[in-house]
């Protein structure tokens, strides 16, 4: 799949043209930095002013290239394809070598960044068991009733919470094998067929 | 077994032929028995209609300490020989002895279920529902290309009717280890169940 | 030998052996019968399953599995003489042999179950574990399928409850339950007779909720049960030792009880109207500044909401216009207030005048009361000592009448005086022997009451540790009816098979044996010794006599001719009764040898030589036709 690039997105990446390969890949370092823990105003204007340049232009090729790692990256574009996108920029061999480089190295990092920022349901964490046998109570002298007492471990958007449970053997046995349909189910014919054709 | 006074004092009421007549005293036990179990309230009907010549306040107090005998023998497990020996030291004549052991006996399981009731748990899993859904992308990422089970487990509370859901989502390693625990858990109880 | 066979062929029946029931003796045994249980032991015991248990057709076959049989029994550490002789060829006491050693060498399930402790924590967990097994058979169902969360499992099915929302906490509400209307010693007022049987609920409807009925009588019994026995200790050890009836305790304890509550009381209102005084003040003081602020007090509240509300309903009323007379208003309302609260202070205080007045006229009347009896009780004082002073006068009055005939009224009154010391004396032994008596009796009853004060104490001890015994005996019935339960049910369980009765039966019928044996053995000993003993006496005469007569007739054969002949006889005599002797004795010794041979020969013949022999020889022409069959076979190829 090829990225289709803004005119607008294109013009802020030209500027880098003009600046030598050192200047670029310190670009790509300071763009994936900003990526990973947030943007930093102040380095625009001491890199424009060590290039000679207004504050302005460095922020755009800056923004651009943030811009392109996010968004390949979301779209999980690949190797030729990427090359390909970024060929409309007229860009020299060494520069695209080096951007695909970069790209490559950290598409995995900032994938991760993303999936962390969407939206995400209350997730299973861990589960504790325990088998308890009540044998007598208040009101019931001899009683031999088996319980299990589950402990559920949820994590929802960063935060973990525990839920005490109880269950009766034999829901625990239909639980247990419910479940463990479940898990096969992905196994099945249908759903091997899905995963391969999406 | 330990009664106070009061309900020996009743059940030898109870037991006595001038104050409750032969007659109605099958009838009284198993009203008794009924009233325990049922969960709705019956009204007087009993009252007014079976025991129409019987003094009510004797009545009542022999209505009163045979339920509470139930409820007792029910609570420590009483067989045959505990209740009739008891029924003896109150003057129970033999049939009569005979007739609330075929009775209570009858319904003996049912109370015990009924006092084992009351307890106070956390919430019990009835039941379990589960969906795959294969997640593809969301505005952040795309080709996430990863199947998830959300899980619905089903649960009772004490004294609702209603049952509620635990819900959260899991992907097919969280399953795994899931199904693994549950299936651990499984197994031991079979193995504990062998012995 | 009957009961060592029953045992066997028990056990060869519970590991699985088809053998008819008629069979009661190994006797009965024949050679598949034999292999089959064999086969069977060995599976059991050291779990060869290999070996087949039907005999199979062929000889060289048969002979092969009698050859491992035997093979796997000397393995197995059997020390008798064994082959496929012993299988095949069987007869009753080899097989008796073997069969005893691989019963022996069976495992013992049944055996070690009975050996295991059956302690409670055992007990419990078996219990657990078939409880378990329940509640995992049969299907699951969903919870709409169960009403009140119950389920029928196993078998037989009993109830089962998954789910909880039918459970609910243990609450108790407090239930009232007529009481004593069977006991016609105690009479119930009419009143409670009455609310008993028209108005009062029966007790399952007395609790809000249905599911709080059990609760709340189990807890009614609970509390009552430990109100009495609370009773009872209290009884036991202060109630009896007071020796009053339980009545009277319990009044005495119940006015002791008021009277502490009600000493409470009155310094808890002492201290509360010394508080008071204080709060007092404080009202004055509030209340004078609410008069000046105008503000709500809560003496007046009800007053000034009333105004202000009718203020409020004017205000509706009316216009805004009203606002200007309302100023005023409000301010004569106030001085009305003033007034009233100033009059109703001089009041007050005029009250308080006179009250004070009033209490001070009562001191006085106290004062003059207090006078008035003091006088009283000195008019009784001088009345007394007036009544005195007459009877003083009386006295001397008479005296002085007495004086002018002085010696004759000396005479007279000496007289009147010795009369009197006399009957005084008479009077005073009287009075003595009335007296000596009376002491006694004082004394004698003095005593009883002693002493039956101290055996009332001597039986309320006995009482006390009659009652702590009575204690200790129930509960030492209850342990025991328990420990009879548990041993019962234990005895129940135990497996009651014919196998441990036969082994009883038979050791006991050897002991029989023995003993008898033993009898036997020692009379034929007695017999032997006696007969031992005459033999030797008569020997010993023999040899005496035979002394005596060779002297004799020694002594005259040197004389006589004759009797030398007839010395010679007797000499010939002797060595012909001792050869005779030795005939004896020895024909003795070839009987028992013949009777040695015989039981031999019994034993042989019980060997069923004959028949195996036939046997043999049938098997023997059998594999013979084999091996021409098989030669024959060979040469056809």
């Amino acid at each position: 799949m090829l990225l289709m690039l803004e005119d607008e997105h294109k013009e802020h990446l030209a500027f880098l043209t003009s600046v030598g390969l050192d200047v670029v890949q310190e670009f790509c370092k300071i763009s994936l930095g900003f990526i990973k823990k947030g943007s930093n105003p102040k380095m625009y204007q001491a890199a424009a002013s060590k290039l000679g340049v207004d504050a302005e232009t460095v922020m755009h090729g800056v923004e651009g290239l943030m811009y392109l790692f996010t968004e390949s990256s979301k779209l999980m574009v690949n190797e030729i394809d990427f090359q390909d996108s970024i060929m409309t920029l007229g860009f020299p061999e060494d520069l695209k070598g080096l951007l695909l480089q970069q790209y490559l190295e950290n598409r995995k990092e900032i994938r991760c960044i993303l999936s962390e920022m969407s939206m995400d349901l209350p997730q299973y964490h861990n589960l504790e068991w325990r088998f308890d046998v009540k044998l007598a109570s208040r009101s019931l002298k001899h009683q031999i009733d088996p319980t299990i007492l589950l402990k559920l471990h949820i994590a929802d958007s960063g935060e973990r919470h525990t839920q005490v449970l109880q269950t009766d053997p034999s829901n625990l046995v239909h639980m247990t094998n419910v479940l463990d349909k479940a898990l096969q189910e992905m196994k099945s014919q249908h759903c091997r067929r899905i995963v391969r054709n999406i | 077994m330990e009664l106070s006074t009061e309900v020996t004092d009743g059940l030898q009421l109870s037991g006595d032929s001038a104050h409750i007549p032969d007659s109605v005293f099958g009838a009284l036990v198993e009203s008794v028995c009924d009233d325990l179990l049922n969960r709705e309230n019956g009204g007087e009907l009993q009252i007014a209609d079976k025991f129409g010549s019987v003094d009510k306040a004797s009545l009542k107090e022999a209505y009163a300490a045979l339920m509470t005998f139930s409820l007792e023998c029910a609570k420590n497990n009483a067989d045959s020989s505990n209740i009739s020996s008891v029924l003896e030291d109150c003057k129970f004549t033999t049939e009569r002895i005979k007739t609330f052991t075929n009775i209570f006996l009858e319904k003996k399981s049912h109370i015990q279920a009924l006092l084992g009731s009351v307890s106070h748990n956390p919430p019990h899993i009835v039941d379990v529902d589960w969906r795959l859904d294969y997640y593809i992308k969301n505005n952040h990422v795309d080709k996430v290309n990863q199947p998830t089970y959300l899980i619905t487990l089903k649960t009772e509370e004490c004294g609702q009717q209603d049952t509620k859901d635990v819900q959260f989502a899991c992907t097919m390693e969280q399953l795994q280890d899931l199904v693994g625990k549950l299936k651990d858990a499984t197994k031991s109880l079979e193995k504990a169940s062998q012995m | 030998m009957e009961e060592v066979d029953n045992i066997i062929i028990h056990s060869l029946r519970s590991i699985g052996c088809s053998i008819d029931e008629s069979v009661e003796s190994l006797h009965q045994f024949n050679t598949e019968v034999i292999v089959e249980a064999a086969v069977k032991c060995l599976r059991v015991i050291s779990g060869l399953t290999e070996l087949p248990t039907s005999l199979p057709p062929g000889m060289s076959a048969r002979f092969r599995l009698g050859t491992t049989l035997a093979q796997a029994l000397t393995d197995l550490g059997y020390r008798g003489e064994i082959g496929y002789q012993t299988f095949l060829y069987s007869n009753e006491a080899d097989i008796r042999r073997v069969f005893m050693f691989l019963v022996d060498k069976l495992p013992r399930e049944s055996g070690e179950a009975v050996e295991e402790t059956l302690g409670a924590s055992l007990l419990l967990q078996r219990a657990i574990s078939a409880e378990l097994a329940r509640r995992l058979s049969g299907p699951w169902s969903p919870p709409y399928c169960k009403t009140n969360n119950l389920v029928l499992r196993g078998k037989p099915a009993g109830l089962v409850r998954e789910g909880c929302s039918a459970s609910h906490r243990f609450l108790a509400r407090a239930v009232t339950m007529p009481t004593g209307c069977g006991d016609l010693s105690k009479k119930i007022p009419k009143e409670i007779k009455a609310y008993y049987s028209k108005d009062l609920p029966l007790v399952s409807h007395q609790p809000l909720h249905k599911h709080e009925l059990a609760p709340s009588l189990l807890e009614k019994n609970a509390q009552e049960v430990t109100s009495q026995q609370e009773w009872e200790f209290e009884w036991n050890q202060q109630g009896l030792a007071s020796r009053l009836t339980q009545q009277e305790y319990k009044a005495r304890k119940k006015q002791r009880l008021q009277k502490r509550i009600a000493d409470q009381l009155r310094q808890g209102v002492q201290r509360g109207e010394a508080a008071a005084s204080g709060t007092a003040d404080l009202m004055q003081l509030v209340n004078s500044m609410s008069d000046k602020g105008a503000a709500t007090s809560k003496t007046k509240g009800s007053r000034f909401t009333h105004t202000e509300k009718l203020q409020f309903a004017q205000d509706a009323e009316k216009a805004a216009a009203q606002i200007g007379v309302e100023g005023p208003k409000a301010e004569t309302e106030e001085e009305l207030q003033k007034k009233r609260e100033d009059e109703v202070q001089q009041l007050r205080d005029e009250l308080g005048g006179l009250t004070s007045k009033l209490e001070n006229l009562e001191l006085d009347m106290k004062k003059f009361n207090a006078n008035m009896q003091q006088m009283e009780e000195q008019i009784g004082l001088e009345k007394r000592k007036n009544k005195e002073k007459e009877e003083a006068y009386k006295v001397k009055k008479r005296t002085l009448d007495l004086l002018p005939d002085a010696e004759n009224n000396i005479v007279k009154l000496q007289s009147v005086v010795d009369s009197s010391a006399q009957r005084l004396v008479n009077l005073a032994s009287q009075w003595e022997k009335h007296r000596a008596p009376l002491i006694q009796q004082y004394r004698e009853v003095k005593e009883l009451n002693e002493n039956r004060v101290s055996e009332a104490q001597k039986k309320l001890e006995e009482i006390r540790v009659l009652r702590e015994k009575m204690k200790e005996v129930a509960d030492e019935t209850r342990a025991k009816d328990d420990l009879c339960k548990q041993l019962m049910s234990e005895y129940e369980r135990m497996t009651k098979d014919v196998n441990r009765s036969a082994y009883t039966k038979r050791i006991m019928e050897i002991v029989g044996n023995i003993k008898r044996q033993k009898e036997d053995i020692e009379k034929v000993l007695i017999d032997t010794r006696s007969i031992q003993k005459e033999i030797n006496q008569l020997t010993g005469k023999l040899d005496r006599t035979f002394t005596v007569t060779d002297e004799v007739i020694f002594r005259d054969a040197k004389k006589d001719e004759g009797v030398r002949k007839a010395y010679k006889y007797l000499a010939a005599l002797n060595e012909n009764c001792n050869l005779l002797i030795k005939t004896v004795e020895e024909t003795g010794g070839i009987l028992r040898e013949i009777r040695d041979l015989e039981d031999q020969l019994e034993n042989e013949s019980h060997k069923k030589t004959t028949a195996n022999l036939e046997k043999i020889q049938s098997d023997f022409n059998e594999m013979k036709k084999e091996n021409s069959t098989l030669i024959a076979k060979l040469k056809g190829k």
